[in-house]
């Protein structure tokens, strides 16, 4: 769909992004975006998850380097932004992780950057108290936060995160801001929170600053009304005023994906119930009660801040759950660490594979064999190898590695082939039910086919897996059941055979006060 | 529900100070109170402790610890860690006194100081330029030029020790403050170099509460992405930090030298442990972003209180370490405590 038209005044221009790329190494995150902000106006930029979101704003505030494309920034061209000239020229971002620096006050974090800027970076300067204080005072009241001195000496670590969201805005208009990014910021503030924030918008607007929201709550854009940026695939798909479209438009917009649509699942899932969590309390997540039978595949979703996360960490020992019960071939186990999740047989693979699995300097073999040292060793500990080899080679022709040999270090292969080794591992203990938490990201076109054929025969196998993904094509192509998270509890369930994407991202949006009704 | 969860907050932070408070915001009282705890109890079982001559050794067998420690603590507040300082302080004391002892045996004493300054700040620089470019943890990159710098000094400056020094920088190492004569009628002495310690502290004190290089500092141990993300020039605060760390070592190398009327060039290496230990009991985090020049300052006393007055209350010298050793781990354990009770 071709960008809609809509009256813009140039004299408002503040900047105007020319045909940006941006590549990582073999991925192309941005294929030629080209996006004009206006003073004054809100924009809400709107998109699946790595759609090119984030990466945009990073240009936009100096933290990346476009690989082609112009920035125009009140007239000037630039090839890229320093993040010191992106804030000398008034570019404001309050990053998801809110960016705040947790050792300092609140005050500092609100106000010093003030300084710092009008400093144009230089280090070598007077550090003003009074001034501080004065610039924390005045940005704090705009956000509706306590100005005494208590508040404004409290280091940032000790306030609760809603606390810290509103001190991570108040920085962003701390200083005189043309331009306010402000990436998912409701997230974790309750109802009276954003309309608060709402207002705080209408406020900077008023001043003829503009606002640039990134976000998945699309009833607060239409809230906040002005233009919809709508991404996809690193590209911008349309462009236009927010009343123009449709929600269910905007969500098309969103997901209208048509590629690699066809259905993996092949079996069923056997009669008998394989494993049980009723009334589960977690960090993030609320009495949550869900069943997965012998052979099943059920796939759970939700925005990143839903519980989904902390309902796989709790399932698997990782972050235990503090209230509720777990069952398994009926009986009731106590899961309060990774290792009893691993003794009842509950495997993880976890999301950040390299981070939380794989020993990348290590073999193949020396990462398949991982969790079955104390079964492979003897009497003296001496571990039996060539058993091992055995085990790791039947394990990664099951995982249809695309190599045979056993000794290459696990970090010469691509993150699909490494996927299936961490896969391949936990199949090595024979687990009976197999957590996968975002099993294809940043994998490949053809390693997700071999992934998903791998997961399809393990299920028929008898083996139960629960998909923890925000990839909803995945979900639909591979699970019997999707259960649907917003606000740590279970909103929705869909039989995969049957649900659209469009349904199911529609369940994910569902606000806060829809969930509890 | 958000404004009584605002105003519940400020309830919260306003609410009168507990002791426990207290020690989580300035964890350094602790410190100050193991320090008085040990003075107390040491005065009580020998009350020669509060003799002004003792009072005065501590005084000066503080002086060269205590810049270390100023040097270390500004490093471990952005977060990084040095231990290559004691190599700069080698190196340069022992290649200056070599210079100024063959080729300018004239030279004056402020400027002997002023090259020492130079000269470890040099040092300094090629650390931060190091941590910097190479993104190697600066304990790697410190640990690496520990050895390059000490092995350098005893490879290519030499080996010999210095028994006889330039007698400028002898007649520095006596000069005193104030002088008179104790009740066993030794002359006991404070000599103008322990004011080098102070003023140092204060220097530091203000260019990290007053300047904006300062509060750069503590962004970058708070967390080094997010201060580069808000402007922040990691390569300035790195090569200023280290930098000024080194000048620290080169001046504490110097007075050193001049202190113990020697230079060996074999001195001074070995003792980082020691120095880090007294930044980290002033309550200072390993892990950087936190501490106060105060604290360092009572961190180091406390340490060389423990090393010289063990032997007044009949303890033998080698149970140093065993009571330096508990201290650390109580202080960390109530440190943590208390951040969790949080």
């Amino acid at each position: 769909m071709s960008a809609k038209e809509y009256s813009e005044q140039a004299s408002g221009r503040f900047l105007e992004l020319r045909n940006i790329h941006k590549r990582f190494g073999g991925v192309h995150a941005l294929r030629g975006i080209s996006l004009t902000l206006d003073l004054g106006e809100a924009y809400h930029l709107l998109g699946e998850n790595g759609c090119g979101k984030s990466t945009v704003i990073k240009i936009m505030s100096g933290a990346l380097e476009p690989s082609d494309g112009e920035i125009v920034l009140d007239g000037q061209t630039f090839s890229s932004l320093s993040p010191i000239q992106s804030l000398a020229a008034g570019i404001e971002t309050v990053y998801q992780d809110l960016s705040l620096l947790p050792n300092l006050t609140v005050a500092e974090n609100v106000a010093l950057n003030e300084q710092l800027v009008s400093a144009n970076g230089r280090l070598v300067r007077l550090f003003d108290r009074s001034r501080l204080r004065q610039t924390a005072e005045r940005a704090l009241a705009m956000v509706s936060l306590p100005t005494d001195r208590a508040f404004l000496g409290t280091t940032v670590s000790d306030l609760p995160l809603a606390t810290r969201q509103l001190v991570a805005i108040a920085r962003a208009i701390a200083t005189r801001a043309k331009l306010v990014i402000m990436d998912e910021p409701t997230t974790s503030l309750t109802r009276r929170e954003v309309d608060n924030l709402i207002k705080v918008v209408e406020r900077l607007r008023s001043e003829n600053v503009a606002v640039l929201f990134v976000t998945h709550k699309l009833d607060e854009c239409y809230r906040i009304g002005g233009h919809a940026v709508v991404f996809r695939d690193g590209q911008c798909v349309a462009q236009g005023l927010i009343e123009q479209y449709t929600k269910k438009e905007l969500t098309e917009l969103m997901t209208g994906r048509s590629i690699g649509s066809e259905r993996y699942r092949t079996g069923k899932p056997a009669e008998a119930e394989l494993f049980a969590a009723s009334g589960l309390v977690a960090p993030g997540v609320h009495d949550i009660s869900f069943k997965v039978r012998k052979g099943e595949i059920l796939g759970i979703t939700g925005l990143a801040d839903s519980g989904r996360n902390e309902l796989a960490m709790a399932i698997t020992g990782i972050e235990p759950a503090s209230g509720g019960t777990i069952s398994l071939d009926g009986r009731k186990v106590a899961i309060r660490r990774p290792a009893d999740a691993i003794g009842h047989g509950i495997g993880y693979v976890p999301e950040d594979r390299l981070a939380e699995g794989l020993f990348l300097d290590k073999s193949i073999f020396e990462n398949e064999i991982a969790l079955i040292l104390t079964r492979l060793s003897n009497a003296f500990g001496i571990i039996d190898k060539n058993k091992g080899r055995a085990i790791a080679a039947r394990l990664s022709e099951e995982m249809r590695l695309n190599t045979k040999n056993l000794d290459l270090p696990v970090g010469a292969l691509s993150g699909g082939n490494q996927q299936r080794v961490l896969i391949g591992r936990w199949l090595s203990i024979a687990p009976k039910l197999l957590v996968l938490h975002g099993p294809t990201v940043g994998v490949d076109v053809g390693s997700k086919d071999m992934i998903y054929r791998a997961i399809q025969s393990l299920a028929e196998a008898g083996m139960g897996l629960v998909i923890v993904s925000d990839d909803l094509p995945e979900l639909l192509q591979n699970a019997d059941r999707i259960l649907v998270m917003n606000s740590g509890r279970v909103v929705a369930e869909f039989e995969a055979e049957r649900a659209t994407e469009e349904q199911v991202y529609k369940a994910m949006l569902t606000s806060e006060l829809e969930a509890v009704q | 529900m958000s404004t009584s969860r605002i105003d519940g907050l400020s309830e919260n932070t306003s609410r009168s100070f507990s002791f426990g408070d207290l020690v989580r915001r300035r964890p350094e009282t602790i410190t100050f109170m193991l320090l008085v705890a040990i003075c107390v109890i040491v005065a009580i079982v020998n009350p020669a402790f509060l003799q002004p001559s003792t009072l005065i050794d501590i005084g000066r067998a503080s002086v060269v610890m205590g810049l270390f420690a100023l040097g270390v603590f500004i490093i471990l507040a952005a977060g990084g860690i040095d231990v290559s300082f004691t190599a700069i302080a080698a190196f340069t004391m022992y290649s200056l006194t070599v210079l100024v002892l063959n080729n300018f045996p004239g030279m004056p004493m402020a400027v002997i100081m002023l090259i020492a300054v130079a000269g470890g700040a040099l040092l300094g620089v090629i650390n931060g330029l190091l941590v910097h470019h190479l993104k190697v943890p600066s304990l790697i990159v410190t640990i690496g030029t520990q050895y390059l710098f000490r092995g350098f000094l005893l490879s290519f400056i030499g080996t010999v020790w210095i028994m006889s020094l330039p007698p400028q920088m002898g007649a520095f190492g006596r000069m005193p403050l104030f002088q008179f004569e104790s009740a066993n009628g030794a002359l006991v002495t404070l000599p103008v170099y322990f004011l080098i310690l102070p003023l140092a502290a204060l220097v530091t004190w203000w260019i990290l509460n007053r300047t904006l290089m300062g509060r750069a500092i503590f962004a970058v141990g708070g967390d080094a992405n997010i201060a580069s993300r808000l402007g922040y020039n990691l390569r300035t605060v790195h090569v200023f930090l280290f930098g000024y760390a080194g000048a620290l070592a080169g001046l504490a190398g110097i007075i050193h030298v001049c202190a113990n009327r020697q230079a060996n060039p074999f001195d001074l290496v070995g003792t980082e442990i020691n120095v880090i230990a007294a930044v980290v009991l002033g309550g200072a985090r390993i892990t950087g972003g936190t501490g106060t020049v105060l604290g360092t300052i009572l961190g180091v006393l406390l340490i060389v209180v423990i090393n010289s007055v063990l032997v007044m209350v009949g303890i033998p010298s080698t149970w140093q370490r065993l009571v330096v050793g508990s201290f650390i781990l109580l202080a960390a354990a109530f440190f943590v405590t208390r951040q969790r009770k949080k």
